[in-house]
């Protein structure tokens, strides 16, 4: 969906958040250095910049500078507040401290993507296609009626498709903190999603964990 | 202290100066009253002698003594031509003449002794005070007395009045001395004053306070031993300062290291139960799970042994140069052949005093740093040698070499040459913070030289003599 570089010097982190944004079907340059960095944002364009701090050859708030336009998330294990006061006084979009979670990292993306504009207002998906901007739903053509609930709940899914939720982080994230209800809620929506849009197949059943949509763009 | 002085000082001056004063006063009054009655017994001496003539004269006429008293005495009452003298005259008992003399002598103590001697005696009354003298006529008229009263009230005043300004220009002297003594003792003090500010201050924290230094007297001794406690003070609380820097560094760097393989650890495992994944992406992932693990063994190992060589005391003994160069060599055998790197081991002493095990490690280290130091194909000289006769083991190497400014670093714990903590060349970054250890367990010191693109040299210099 967006090109997205990944500017990280361990291999195994920049590894990890390269296969975790591709999961969710965004594009992904993976570079280790500063340098490279910088050339690389000169030669491509990029929707959004993943950035480390600490990098070899130049470091994270000079790849910054040079980034200009590109929105940037900051992704370092320099957690004090002087720092974050930095990068965020500087124009980052936002910031995340080693460690960070596979979902906050998602859900981080998604929100600098929607807010800068570079998502797209629309996705499609076999004969489903949902506008994010009027939250309608077609299957088929066909506009299918549903609850802001069952809408905010297939959102979140497809954000965050290819990646298994647990029930308790569907209810977390669609109801609320402070929902109360049984994850019995969620199984029910599920189900009528998964009738609404005939997607059976697709909204998978995770044994002992909860759902994933698989979805391969 | 300050007020302490003051007060003593200036009280007991008050009490010397008033006294001095009031003994002075005492002194003049005794002496005006004195000189008065030896005047007054002159006079006294004077009108009798003259009025025993007089009598004589007047019985020698046949005139009766009595009738002619007040012509006789007349005379005498003018004598001082004011009116503080008096003169009275009695028979036995009995007043037969007197000048202003009526109600000033109504006790009897004018009464003269028996043996013809005078009385001198000081009277006081109603706002005057007179010297009275008193004595009989001589025989046959030993029935007279003459009284002679001295009015003494204008000299007491005027000694009064003498007495007065004395007090007051006391009181104008005391002031301004009291005023000189605060205006001295706060000069005096005034050193004291700022040496407890600038404790103060250097409690307070402003460590760089000094006490200003003047002359050459005891308190610019004292200044300057304050001064010199001061500096101790700054440099120990500089050096406490770094050092809980350097422990801070220590701790955060610590922090680092331990995020970053527990980031990758967490995240690939949650990447494994919640993507879909084909063996290969598994097999990947699980790798990376398992090296970054053994990366944090390595550093747990490492922090170990680190802590272990802070605290425990070294087995020292004399070692074998040429069979710890052989045992250091098998260890890096591997490493090298990898690398293709050739080291060349030079034995030109034949014993180092030190622990076996440690002495190893440090070594391995070191050329350690030096074969990753090296590109593929690289020499590195190892050798043991006297160096202004003391035992020195070199490690050179012909690598990419450090500027100044890293040299300074190496031996922190986790520093990194490169400013990014790249795991390439793996390790947790302790390796010269536990040479560096091993090396102060020995007595020996460790130096690095090296310019950029023209290798390193690591040099141990054993300072003990065997």
């Amino acid at each position: 969906m967006a090109a997205i570089l990944i500017v990280e010097d361990e291999i195994s982190i920049n590894e990890l958040v390269k296969r975790n944004l591709q999961l969710v079907g965004h594009h992904c340059t993976s570079v280790f250095d500063g340098r490279t960095a910088i050339s690389e944002m000169q030669c491509h364009t990029y929707d959004l910049i993943v950035l480390d701090i600490i990098l070899p050859e130049s470091d994270g708030f000079e790849v910054f500078k040079k980034a200009q336009e590109i929105p940037t998330i900051f992704l370092t294990a320099r957690s004090s507040l002087s720092d974050r006061i930095k990068g965020l006084s500087m124009g980052a979009d936002d910031y995340l401290t080693k460690p960070f979670e596979m979902l906050e990292l998602l859900a981080r993306v998604e929100a600098v993507l929607r807010r800068t504009q570079k998502n797209k207002s629309c996705f499609e998906a076999g004969a489903v296609r949902i506008d994010f901007n009027s939250h309608q739903v077609f299957y088929l053509g066909q506009m299918v009626e549903c609850t802001p609930k069952e809408y905010d709940l297939l959102e979140v899914l497809i954000n965050n498709r290819n990646i298994a939720l647990s029930r308790e982080r569907l209810l977390e994230l669609v109801w609320g903190y402070d929902y109360e209800g049984d994850t019995r809620t969620v199984d029910v929506h599920i189900q009528k999603l998964r009738k609404k849009l005939g997607w059976e197949n697709v909204i998978k059943t995770v044994y002992k964990l909860g759902y994933r949509l698989e979805i391969s763009l | 202290m300050k007020h302490r002085t003051y007060l003593a000082t200036l009280v007991l001056f008050l009490f010397s100066f008033n006294l001095g004063i009031f003994i002075i006063s005492v002194t003049t009054l005794k002496d005006t009253i004195n000189r008065t009655k030896e005047q007054s017994l002159g006079e006294h001496y004077f009108i009798t002698s003259a009025l025993l003539k007089d009598f004589k004269a007047v019985e020698s006429r046949g005139i009766d003594i009595e009738s002619s008293l007040d012509s006789l005495l007349q005379p005498y009452g003018y004598l001082s031509g004011d009116k503080k003298v008096g003169l009275a005259l009695y028979k036995g008992n009995q007043l037969v003449y007197s000048n202003r003399l009526g109600t000033e002598l109504q006790n009897n103590s004018w009464q003269p002794t028996q043996d013809g001697t005078r009385l001198v005696s000081l009277q006081k009354s109603a706002g005057s005070t007179n010297v009275i003298v008193s004595g009989k006529l001589p025989a046959p008229y030993d029935l007279y007395t003459i009284i002679y009263l001295y009015d003494m009230t204008d000299a007491i005043t005027s000694w009064q009045h003498m007495k007065n300004t004395l007090f007051l220009a006391g009181l104008v002297l005391s002031s301004l001395l009291a005023l000189g003594l605060l205006l001295l003792l706060n000069r005096i003090f005034k050193p004291l004053a700022q040496i407890s500010e600038t404790s103060r201050d250097i409690a307070a924290g402003a460590y760089e306070t000094r006490l200003p230094v003047s002359g050459h007297d005891e308190l610019a001794e004292m200044a300057q031993s304050f001064n010199h406690m001061a500096e101790e003070i700054q440099s120990q609380m500089v050096e406490l300062i770094s050092a809980a820097e350097k422990k801070q560094q220590f701790i955060d760097n610590f922090a680092h290291e331990l995020r970053t393989p527990l980031t990758a650890i967490y995240g690939y495992a949650e990447y494994m139960q919640k993507a879909v994944l084909t063996e290969d992406d598994r097999l990947s992932a699980v790798n990376y799970i398992m090296s970054e693990s053994r990366r944090m063994q390595t550093m747990a190992y490492q922090l170990l042994e680190l802590a272990n060589l802070k605290n425990d005391q070294t087995n020292l003994e004399s070692l074998n140069v040429s069979g710890l160069f052989q045992s250091v060599q098998q260890t890096l055998q591997q490493k090298m052949e990898e690398k293709e790197i050739q080291i060349e081991y030079v034995c030109e002493t034949d014993v180092v005093w030190g622990d076996a095990c440690l002495l190893e490690s440090l070594l391995v280290n070191l050329i350690d740093n030096a074969i990753k130091a090296c590109s593929r194909g690289g020499h590195v000289i190892v050798r043991a040698a006297l160096e202004a006769g003391k035992k020195t083991i070199f490690i050179e190497d012909d690598g990419k070499g450090m500027s100044s400014e890293v040299l300074r670093h190496i031996t922190e714990p986790f520093y990194r040459a490169e400013k990014s903590r790249n795991h390439k060349d793996g390790g947790a970054g302790l390796g010269l913070a536990i040479c560096r250890q091993i090396v102060f367990h020995h007595d020996a010191e460790l130096e690095f030289i090296s310019h950029p693109g023209e290798g390193t040299t690591a040099k141990i210099t054993f300072t003990t003599s065997k």
